[in-house]
C-alpha cells in the first residue's frame, strides 16, 4: 500500500513538471518488462493465493520469495541505466539479504508487531512463526542484519499502520524518482548549459 | 444496454498500441514494488 502511495505520488508530481516544462509525461521506457510477470508468480501463487497458501510448507514459500527477489533484481540490471533504478535495486537487495539470512522471510520483532495487531492475536504467535505475507515473527537477538528487517512504524496516530524496512523506504524512493523523471537524467540548468555547448 | 455497447464500440479503436504499453509499464511497476517490498500491515496472521 505504502509502495504505491509512492508510485501514484511519483506520477503525480512527475504530471506536475512535465506540465510546468509544457512537455508530455512518458511512461519509464522500462525494458523487458515481462520479467516481473514472470519474477512475481511465485509470489502471488505461494504467498497470497489463500487456498495454495495454506497448503504450502514455510521452506517452499521462502524459497520461491527468494527465487521472486532475485529475478526481480536481474530485471534491474536490464534497466539499470534508468534513473531511480539503482534505488530500487538497492532497496531490493537490502530486502533481499535480511530475507535470506532469516529464513527467507522478513523479520519483524514482537514489539514491532504489537503497533500492528491486537494484543490477543500476537499472544497466540511464537517466535519463528509467519506474519503478515512476507514476515517472520523473530525476537531481535534472534535476527540477523535487524538494521534490515521491518523496523520503522509511522508516527503514533496515523491513520495507517505499517512496518516497513530500510529496504522499502528505498524501493518507494526510487519508485517515486522513476515515474518524476521517467527514467531520464533530470535536465538542471548546468547540465542544460553543457548539453548546449556540446552541440 | 445497447447504448453501453455502442459506447464501447466507439471506445474500443482508441485504444491504440501506446495505451496497451503504457498500462503494461504501470502494471510491471507496480508488480516490481509489491514484489521486492515487503513492508506488513499485519493483514495475513500465520499463513
Amino acid at each position: 500500500m505504502i509502495l504505491l502511495v509512492a508510485i501514484l505520488a511519483g506520477w503525480v508530481a512527475g504530471l506536475i513538471l512535465t506540465c510546468s516544462q509544457k512537455r508530455p509525461w512518458t511512461v519509464p521506457p522500462l525494458a523487458k518488462s515481462w520479467m516481473v510477470l514472470v519474477a512475481f508468480l511465485p509470489q502471488f501463487i505461494l504467498l497470497y493465493l489463500p487456498g495454495i497458501r495454506a497448503r504450502v510448507p514455510d521452506s517452499l514459500a521462502a524459497a520461491g520469495l527468494l527465487v521472486s527477489l532475485a529475478l526481480l533484481l536481474v530485471f534491474c540490471w536490464f534497466n539499470r541505466r534508468l534513473s531511480g533504478v539503482w534505488l530500487l535495486a538497492l532497496g531490493l537487495f537490502f530486502n533481499l539479504l535480511v530475507m535470506a539470512t532469516n529464513s527467507g522471510f522478513m523479520p519483524i520483532s514482537p514489539q514491532t508487531a504489537s503497533q500492528l495487531v491486537p494484543h490477543d492475536t500476537l499472544a497466540a504467535l511464537g517466535s519463528g512463526d509467519r506474519f503478515g505475507t512476507k514476515d517472520i515473527l523473530l525476537l531481535p537477538e534472534q535476527t540477523r542484519l535487524i538494521w534490515l528487517s521491518d523496523q520503522f512504524l509511522p508516527p503514533k496516530g496515523f491513520p495507517y499502520q505499517v512496518a516497513f524496512s530500510a529496504g522499502d523506504v528505498l524501493i518507494a524512493a526510487g519508485a517515486f524518482w522513476l515515474m518524476v523523471t521517467q527514467g531520464k537524467a533530470i535536465e538542471t540548468p548546468k547540465s542544460k548549459i553543457a548539453k548546449e555547448s556540446k552541440c | 444496454m445497447k447504448n453501453q455497447i455502442a459506447k464501447l464500440f466507439v471506445f474500443l479503436p482508441k485504444i491504440n498500441r501506446q495505451h496497451i504499453q503504457v498500462a503494461f509499464a504501470l502494471l510491471a511497476l507496480v508488480l516490481f514494488v509489491l514484489g521486492a517490498g515487503a513492508p506488513s500491515d499485519g493483514g495475513i496472521i500465520s499463513r
